[in-house]
């Protein structure tokens, strides 16, 4: 009895190094970053725009994404005009950040905290909004024909050199 | 009757013996397999030294110790094999030539492979149970190269190498650029600018930020969770940029560094795993490598992800 168990362990080993009885490792089952959607509170997907440019903010432990619809990426990228041109839309995406479970030493959005919008209509009048919480919902709304601190700081960042 | 049977016993105990002397006269086929001196040792704490030493250090140093049997052929010619691939690709008693930020780098892509399950080699841990590496090591690991309390904000970049740099492009106003294929033949596609965002990263460890984009085949593939394997026609770029700290906790974007493709087509790149490779780098975006040879060295990084059609990124979900 013992002699047949001696000769069938090797062969048990033998047969997981051919078939493989390892278990998936959890760290690279395909999944798309589920924790980090926007949800569909928002009136529009920033995602669906293109990006100007991004940040990060290591004290709170945050990383934003500055997007654009295609007037204000054309200004942001050639810098034709002196500022945004009427019918510039930005929106920008704050979200906290995870260990990257693929690549150990990065970062990756994580819930986001924050969602913004600035626009600039035609007669010039900025409009700025903000979404927060979890959903995410509407906490600030303003407008006028100066933009507001934030907008000026959002309005000022320049694009990421994309050659 | 009883003669038929001993003919048969005859026969098997010839075969055996044949089978013998073959399994004796091979072990005679030894490639040579020789500890080269210790030159450079990696330089780190002998704590983080130790955990290489006991999980690492047969196949990636010149100390390679054999158990009797991994001398045994037809063994001794896949560990053979074996060390002298890891020795070539990482050497820990070689490795301390190098820059302290190489080295660093090293130590970071090891732990990413040991906690993605694919160092040490799943085939090796499994006649070698005790190479495994431990919760209580891997934390040996990570703790030494990411310290759990980060030091204060780092102090305010020089800016004006990203601030030149960003004048040339915005005053060229998206002229486009002539740019040379890959050494693999692999196309630039300069309209990767345009794609949309499936996720960022912040690299600390190698003072980078990054934009993952996705053409409108990859955008599809994500609204319909069809992402493994990816549809032809899938392109992705990753775009780095170093990381610009301002000196009160925030981080811009600072110099532009490279993009790389992704550009999946199953037929026509089937020899690197159904994936066009490429990376340009600096303003005038250079092709990368000095032969097509570049290509084993994406698919090895990648080799981690395999079941995940070679894919690090995890895109953002809500893409539509």
């Amino acid at each position: 009895m013992r002699v047949r168990l001696m000769l069938l362990a090797p062969g048990v080993i033998l047969l997981c190094g051919v078939v493989g009885c390892t278990k998936t490792n959890p760290r690279v089952v395909t999944t798309l970053n589920t924790g980090a959607m926007l949800g569909s509170e928002l009136p529009s997907n920033p995602l669906q725009n293109r990006v100007i440019t991004s940040w990060i903010d290591k004290n709170a432990g945050t990383m934003s994404t500055l997007y654009g619809n295609d007037t204000a990426v054309q200004y942001a990228r050639t810098g034709a005009q002196s500022g945004y041109p009427a019918g510039s839309a930005l929106s920008v995406v704050t979200w906290t950040q995870q260990e990257d479970p693929r690549w150990f030493g990065g970062n990756i959005p994580a819930a986001a905290k924050s969602v913004e919008y600035v626009t600039i209509a035609p007669d010039q009048h900025f409009t700025y909004q903000r979404y927060e919480g979890s959903p995410l919902k509407q906490v600030d709304e303003e407008a006028g024909v100066a933009p507001n601190e934030r907008t000026a700081y959002l309005l000022a960042q320049r694009a990421a050199v994309m050659p | 009757m009883a003669s038929a049977y001993g003919a048969r016993v005859r026969a098997v105990l010839w075969i055996a013996l044949v089978a013998g002397l073959v399994f004796v006269g091979l072990q005679f086929v030894r490639p040579t397999l020789t500890n080269p001196p210790v030159t450079a040792e990696l330089q780190a704490p002998p704590e983080v030294r130790a955990v290489l030493r006991q999980s690492c250090y047969n196949c990636h140093s010149n100390e390679t110790k054999l158990p009797w049997f991994d001398q045994v052929v037809p063994a001794y010619w896949l560990v053979n094999k074996d060390v002298k691939e890891a020795r070539a690709h990482l050497n820990f008693s070689e490795i301390g030539k190098l820059p302290a930020a190489q080295q660093r780098g090293a130590l970071f892509e090891a732990v990413n492979m040991i906690q993605m399950g694919a160092m040490p080699l799943p085939s090796y841990l499994r006649v070698h149970p005790g190479a495994a590496v431990s919760a209580e090591n891997l934390k040996v690991l990570r703790d030494y190269l990411m310290p759990p309390t980060p030091a204060g904000a780092t102090p305010a970049a020089d800016t004006s190498a990203a601030d030149a740099q960003y004048k040339g492009w915005i005053t060229a106003s998206g002229a486009p650029l002539k740019v040379q294929a890959e050494f693999n033949g692999v196309e630039f596609l300069p309209d990767y600018k345009n794609w949309k965002a499936i996720s960022s990263t912040d690299r600390p460890d190698n003072h980078t930020m990054r934009e993952i984009l996705g053409n409108d085949v990859a955008i599809k593939a994500i609204a319909e969770h069809h992402i493994n394997p990816w549809p032809d026609g899938t392109a992705f770029a990753k775009v780095a940029w170093a990381q610009q700290p301002d000196g009160k906790g925030a981080v811009q974007t600072g110099a532009f560094i490279q993009v790389e493709l992704m550009i999946r087509d199953s037929r026509k790149y089937a020899s690197t795993k159904g994936w066009g490779w490429g990376r340009w780098r600096g303003m005038d975006l250079k092709p990368y490598g000095k032969n097509a040879d570049f290509t084993n060295e994406c698919i090895g990084c990648h080799e981690p992800v395999r079941q995940n059609d070679y894919v690090y990124t995890m895109p953002l979900g809500g893409q539509q």
